[in-house]
């Protein structure tokens, strides 16, 4: 039987040649993705956008964040937009004389060139996520500012602290921070300058601004951290009479648990204002403060000499090789039922994870 | 089979990078569709927020780390604690004083504690993840790979561990260069090639540096010794070799400009920019001649015209108040006008032209960078110095989560339930 005519075998037409080169392309034993990719609906959109909204991000603003919730879907900035139709119905209010060249740049700033300040809007990295905000971020002068007085002008942690608004964990850091960064200076290590002034550029930031009276704290410094044994809604029958107070409720909660006032990490601004509303002259409050400061700093002394002292009892065996280290140990204290964990030594039916395979070996701390 | 695709345009899948294919997919997620059954509802959300949230951890390393208590603080007011005592909260009840306590229903709404964004919180302990949210890498995976390969140290100590749990007060930090790497905009094929070329010599020359090394230790065996030459004249030599090293960068500066693929440079432009490396040129032969003082003058109005060149200060009367001003800059500099031009040099000094580097110089920030540049809370960073304090762990408190991820509160409760359903 002869091959029917129309057979692309027999008559070899230019679309069926196009298509022997196509496959002979794409016949490569390269495990490597292709780079050239089929273009899809999708990626047409994306490449779309890339070209529009996209290019807000590819040439962010400068000095300004660049959030994603800052643009609408137009991919202007939301807040330039409605800063123009405010000034718009401002002046078609006051007078509606012509102001239609106010109107034209609404892509780029108000009237004198500058953004206006953001939003909390604004400063939201995902839309869909209303609950994450992008906080600021200390300037580096007020890292600057902390470190000052700090390493020279000797004020404690606590009191810059209350001053500043910032934490009290955040003053320690920026001050070791800026002891290695002093130390690199010193030494002439190169800082990575570009990349902090870039950073920072991109960032909110929370300035030093020393003329301000009452100056916008950094961040809440008087944070209570939610008890787990408060998590119980619990009904306590108790007289009308009586002077039911925060310390009661804790102690209701949980017996160990100490009221509000002193599980904040600023216990010291409450009494501070409690005699300030008892009527004190400010050099009394303070005389007062300074005085618990000194018994703190004294009972803090004696914790760390009784440490020492400890340290000091154990006995230590040096043979070259190994320290022995040798403690008092009470037999007791594995418990009734031997499996307390202070005890020590081979307790019947405790296991001993020591050698145990496949145990994480991942250290816990470093110090 | 072919991998799958990391940053996929068919599947909206956010990921933990800042790819330009992950913004635009972030602009594109949509709450997923409801009336479905809630194992199926559990299930999207759960393998949506964990294609963020540590999507190259093992799932039942996840599943041991997943716990369902949620840290929060409530903030307080220190003048509120001094006044009250508590007691007021109980005052009247039952006699009439009571107040409803839903008064105002959107304002309760907005102070409430959004516990459920912290599903994720015990994985912000990581190592890779701090030093992701840090602004040291572009992506989780990126930090991860920093941390295996040693870049990484945790108070002082190298910590290759990416698993490793910080500790409230732990510090770490990490390679300069990797994060400049990391962060900065990438090499065009041109670029990589020089910097190649550069990486060849570099060898070659410090080849050649040792066998010579070898050949001088062999002459002072055999009792030879050089006059070493005096304090002072050394002083002028070295600075004259910096200003040739800066005039050097100057001029790679301009090629760069010159041959910037970004922006096209007109013929105007061009002509001011060759005229500027033949000046570069001229003070570069001259360079033995000239006192200190001189130098540093010839340098600052060099540098400062680089910086007119680069603003794009072209047009013709601009350029005729630039050349004035230059006139009178080379007859007498005034002390502020000296001070803004040592800024200018030192500014080039730190971000100069380097081919051999790994990243595109002078430094930029990579595309797309500042859609995902925040810091949280719980981080205290140092960009100078590329280190970081890890403060506490990261809470809720009312109205705000510390945990950054880009879904909804309705997502999250639901993976929240998934993993609670094993424990």
């Amino acid at each position: 039987m002869p091959p029917p005519l129309r057979s692309p075998s027999v008559i070899p037409s230019t679309s069926c040649a196009k298509q022997l080169r196509k496959t002979a392309q794409s016949r490569s034993f390269s495990s490597t993705p292709q780079r050239d990719q089929r273009a899809t609906r999708a990626r047409r959109q994306f490449f779309r956008w890339l070209g529009t909204q996209g290019q807000n991000f590819l040439n962010p603003l400068p000095n300004s964040t660049n959030y994603l919730s800052a643009y609408n879907a137009a991919g202007q900035l939301k807040r330039v937009v409605e800063a123009a139709s405010d000034r718009a119905e401002r002046s078609r209010q006051s007078g509606g004389t012509s102001n239609s060249n106010d109107n034209n740049e609404s892509g780029g700033g108000n009237s004198n060139g500058e953004l206006p300040p953001e939003t909390v809007r604004d400063l939201r990295p995902f839309p869909m996520n209303p609950a994450f905000v992008s906080q600021p971020v200390l300037s580096e002068e007020m890292r600057e500012k902390i470190w000052e007085r700090i390493m020279k002008k000797g004020q404690s942690v606590r009191e810059v602290s209350a001053s500043l608004g910032v934490e009290m964990s955040r003053i320690g850091a920026v001050v070791r921070l800026m002891e290695i960064e002093k130390e690199w200076q010193r030494i002439g290590k190169p800082l990575a300058r570009p990349y902090a002034k870039a950073v920072m550029s991109m960032l909110p930031q929370t300035h030093y601004r020393p003329d301000d009276t009452n100056p916008r704290p950094h961040e809440s410094i008087n944070d209570l951290p939610l008890h787990a044994a408060t998590g119980a809604q619990i009904f306590y029958p108790t007289s009308e009479s009586r002077h039911f107070t925060r310390t009661d409720a804790a102690r209701i909660f949980d017996d160990n648990l100490l009221p509000a006032d002193d599980r904040v990490p600023h216990p010291e601004l409450t009494l501070m204002h409690k005699d300030f509303k008892a009527g004190m002259p400010q050099e009394q409050i303070l005389a007062r403060q300074r005085a618990r400061e000194e018994a703190e700093a004294k009972r803090k002394q004696a914790a760390l000499d009784k440490r020492k002292k400890d340290r000091e009892e154990v006995q230590i065996v040096d043979n070259g090789r190994w320290h022995f280290r040798f403690t008092d140990i009470n037999v007791d204290e594995a418990g009734k039922d031997g499996r307390g964990y202070r005890g020590v030594g081979w307790r019947y039916g405790v296991p001993s994870m020591d050698r145990s395979r496949g145990a994480i070996k991942i250290p816990t701390r470093v110090e | 089979m072919t991998r799958k695709r990391f940053h996929g345009l068919k599947k909206v899948k956010v990921r933990a990078s800042w790819n330009k294919y992950n913004l635009y997919n972030l602009t594109r997620l949509r709450a997923p569709p409801t009336h479905r059954n809630h194992y199926q509802e559990k299930w999207t959300a759960k393998s949506m927020s964990r294609a963020y949230h540590g999507e190259y951890i093992r799932e039942k390393q996840w599943q041991r780390m997943f716990r369902s208590r949620i840290p929060a603080v409530v903030p307080m007011d220190h003048r509120y604690l001094a006044e009250n005592d508590g007691s007021e909260l109980a005052a009247g009840r039952g006699s009439g004083r009571e107040k409803p306590l839903n008064s105002e229903p959107a304002k309760s709404a907005k102070n409430q504690i959004p516990f459920m964004h912290m599903t994720y919180a015990p994985l912000e302990r990581r190592l890779d993840m701090a030093v992701w949210r840090a602004l040291f890498a572009s992506s989780a995976r990126q930090a991860r790979q920093f941390v295996t390969h040693g870049m990484v140290k945790v108070n002082g100590q190298k910590m290759p561990y990416a698993g490793y749990l910080l500790n409230p007060g732990d510090m770490f930090q990490v390679e300069v260069d990797r994060v400049l790497y990391a962060t900065g905009a990438p090499k065009t094929p041109e670029q990589i090639r020089k910097g190649r070329k550069i990486h060849r010599a570099q060898r070659l020359a410090n080849q050649k540096a040792s066998e010579k090394r070898l050949a001088r230790k062999r002459d002072v065996a055999a009792g030879r010794t050089n006059l070493a030459s005096t304090g002072s004249q050394l002083g002028i030599d070295e600075i004259r070799k910096q200003r040739k090293l800066d005039l050097k960068a100057l001029q790679n500066q301009a090629e760069t400009i010159l041959h910037d693929k970004r922006s096209r440079v007109g013929a105007k432009r061009k002509i001011q920019i060759r005229a500027f490396m033949r000046e570069v040129k001229d003070t570069m032969k001259t360079v033995n001649r000239r006192s200190e003082k001189e130098l540093d003058a010839e340098l600052a109005s060099l540098v400062s015209k680089l910086e007119t060149i680069r603003n794009h200060a072209a047009d013709a009367a601009a350029e005729k108040a630039e050349k004035e001003e230059s006139e009178s800059q080379k007859e007498e500099l005034s002390p502020e006008e000296q001070k803004k031009l040592r800024e200018a040099l030192v500014l080039s000094r730190e971000n100069p032209v380097d081919e051999s580097k790994p990243y595109a110089t002078p430094w930029r920030p990579r595309p797309f960078m500042s859609a995902f540049a925040f810091i949280p809370r719980y981080l205290e960073v140092n960009h100078n110095i590329c280190a970081a304090v890890y403060l506490r762990h990261p809470v809720a408190r009312p109205g705000f989560a510390e945990v950054p991820s880009p879904f909804p509160a309705e997502i999250q409760q639901l993976a929240y339930t998934w993993y609670l359903r094993r424990r």
